[in-house]
């Protein structure tokens, strides 16, 4: 697991390699870290784990940005505190 | 680079057409060798539908009690109650159409413990019996880890004296077949178990709107829809009402808004569909596993016998010689001293992972290690009020190619792989040392978790539940609570790993 800051106010949170609960639960830990407005990157190869980062930031009021797959069974949702 | 996406993509589902192909070329050479293998040749591509649909849907019953708890997610958690009420309404039919085709184990306090393990280990493994399959599917082999955890761990536990005799104490204090049209129509058989009154008698049985009300209605819809509610009240109405007063207010230019019972049903409402893909899987599942049910009956009846194990010793229903359709050979020593093996007739998982196991000890071992040796393998016969019964168990330990429940396992994991390719989902995926320890540690505990509560989260409770069974509903609870306690625990090791990284924030 990685986190690294991308730009001020931007960052990524690698958590591929992991299985669930794992990934869901270090996003939800790094936005509890984050300050109104900044945007967390996470990188995620399990795709359960994507349906309940989505979820689970839908009802905490996050906004979801985007969601692509930078490769094969690799997704990236960038999310907005 | 940024050309090579599509041929990636284009790559991935050449593959999950091969796998099609393979089973295609699987399906034909079972036919080939005798035409009766049809039989879990079904059994295999009802597997793969599961595969597939438990593969869209992310349909995994760790994650009901455990995203619940740990994220505040209800997502899971709604499917598999909405999974169990399309079953159960379903399985009201099946009951009229196929009497004495599904039995509830023994009913008790052993479901709530066996729950409470199956929960703490599959919060650790990551994933329950049937979620570990599909996402071993998706290429990931800390599922498999757990799947072989779990698989060794239940044949090495029930071959241990322990678990005949707690078999034997439940068979004599506790009854089976537990459902709720069976204790209001029913009746306490010479075996201690519930009965229901023969359709073939002057009064015709029970019929489906019987069913419908007790097994379906009360069993199942009413606690499913209370679960449902206590969820909504307390994981989810909070944030939701909160949010939809900041909209409304919003609208109404600031001023205040009250919130009344529609908001309410509105935010029910919202709880239920707000993973589209995960009810749809669980309403497809609920229709699936009832067709497998039909067909598989359906096919008994063809080729005349009750149990495969039947067609492994050549020995019809209607005790004429086996016809044509049949293999050439017996196959005897695969069967268990009832001369019969683990045939469910519906979904279920850790069974056949436990037999799996301990064919691979026994051969293994060449032969010197006996397996069979118990109730679970191989069956033991008893007296009660004067008459002689089977145990339950009987599953024996055939060869993984024979036996039918092994090849639905088979066939969901290939689902799985089909539909992960066809999505540029599918990723080998490796244990670190950290996750290897936690897919050994969740899937051992719950391997000896099923088989304490005679069941999975599937045969535990999905299909008992769904089936009239409220055993099932005592597992879920049980399950719940073991979540609850080992979601803790990974919570709190996740604090500590979070306390050690530097994550360079500015405040």
């Amino acid at each position: 697991m990685k986190f690294n800051k991308k730009e001020d106010g931007s960052y990524e949170l690698d958590v591929t390699g992991y299985v669930c609960p794992h990934p869901q639960l270090y996003t939800l830990k790094s936005m509890d870290k984050l300050q109104d407005g900044m945007i967390l990157e996470v990188l995620i190869d399990n795709p359960s784990s994507v349906e309940s980062v989505t979820q689970a930031c839908n009802s905490k009021g996050f906004t979801i940005l985007e969601q692509t797959s930078p490769k094969a069974g690799v997704t990236a949702v960038k999310i907005q505190k | 680079m940024e050309g090579s996406a599509p041929a990636k993509s284009s790559k991935n589902k050449v593959y999950a057409v091969g796998v099609i192909v393979f089973l295609g070329i699987l399906s034909a050479l079972y036919y080939v060798s005798a035409p009766v293998y049809l039989y879990i040749v079904v059994y295999m591509w009802f597997g793969f539908l599961y595969g597939a649909l438990q593969q869209y849907g992310r349909f995994c019953f760790a994650s009901a009690w455990r995203d619940l708890i740990m994220v505040k997610v209800p997502r899971m958690f709604v499917g598999i109650m909405v999974g169990a009420i399309v079953l159960s309404v379903i399985s009201a039919y099946v009951f009229v159409k196929f009497p004495g085709g599904y039995h509830t184990a023994n009913i008790g306090p052993h479901e709530l413990v066996g729950g409470l393990l199956f929960g703490l280990g599959m919060v650790f493994a990551g994933g329950c019996a049937t979620g570990s399959l599909y996402k071993t599917g998706e290429g990931n082999m800390i599922s498999l880890t757990v799947l072989l955890s779990l698989s060794f761990a239940q044949a090495i536990f029930v071959a241990l004296p322990f678990f005949d005799t707690l078999m034997k104490k439940l068979v004599y204090v506790l009854p089976a077949n537990v459902t709720i049209a069976n204790l209001i129509w029913g009746h306490k058989g010479p075996d201690g178990n519930y009965h229901l009154p023969d359709p073939a008698a002057s009064d015709g049985g029970i019929g489906f709107f019987q069913h419908l009300v007790a097994d379906s209605l009360l069993n199942t819809v009413l606690v499913a829809v209370l679960f449902m509610i206590g969820v909504y009240a307390i994981v989810v109405r909070k944030g939701f009402l909160k949010r939809r007063a900041n909209e409304l207010s919003a609208n109404a230019d600031g001023g205040e808004v009250k919130m009344g019972l529609k908001d309410d049903v509105a935010g029910f409402w919202s709880m239920i569909s707000a993973s589209r893909r995960t009810s749809i899987a669980a309403i497809l599942i609920g229709i699936v596993a009832a067709i497998q049910i039909f067909t598989l009956n359906w096919m008994k009846e063809e080729y005349d016998f009750t149990n495969f194990g039947q067609v492994m010793t050549l020995t019809t229903d209607s005790g004429n010689p086996p016809p044509e359709s049949w293999p050439a050979k017996d196959h005897a020593s695969e069967v268990s001293s009832y001369g019969i093996m683990f045939d469910p007739g519906y979904w279920y998982i850790t069974t056949q992972e436990a037999m799996f196991a301990a064919w691979a000890i026994e051969d293994g071992s060449g032969g010197s290690i006996d397996m069979k040796n118990n109730i679970y393998f191989g069956g033991e016969l008893y007296e009660k009020n004067g008459q002689t019964f089977g145990y339950p168990g009987g599953n024996a330990i055939p060869k993984p190619w024979h036996s039918p429940a092994l090849l639905l396992s088979f066939g969901l994991i290939l689902g799985a792989t089909f539909l992960s390719l066809w999505n540029r989902e599918f990723k080998w995926k490796f244990p670190t040392k950290e996750l290897f320890l936690y897919a050994v540690l969740g899937g051992t505990i719950m391997g000896i978790g099923a088989r304490i509560a005679l069941g999975c989260n599937i045969g535990g409770f999905y299909t008992r539940a769904a089936f009239g069974g409220p055993g099932g509903w005592i597992f879920f609870i049980g399950m719940g609570l073991g979540a609850f306690i080992s979601a803790k625990f990974i919570n709190y090791l996740a604090n500590r790993k979070l306390e050690e990284m530097d994550f360079d924030i500015e405040l």
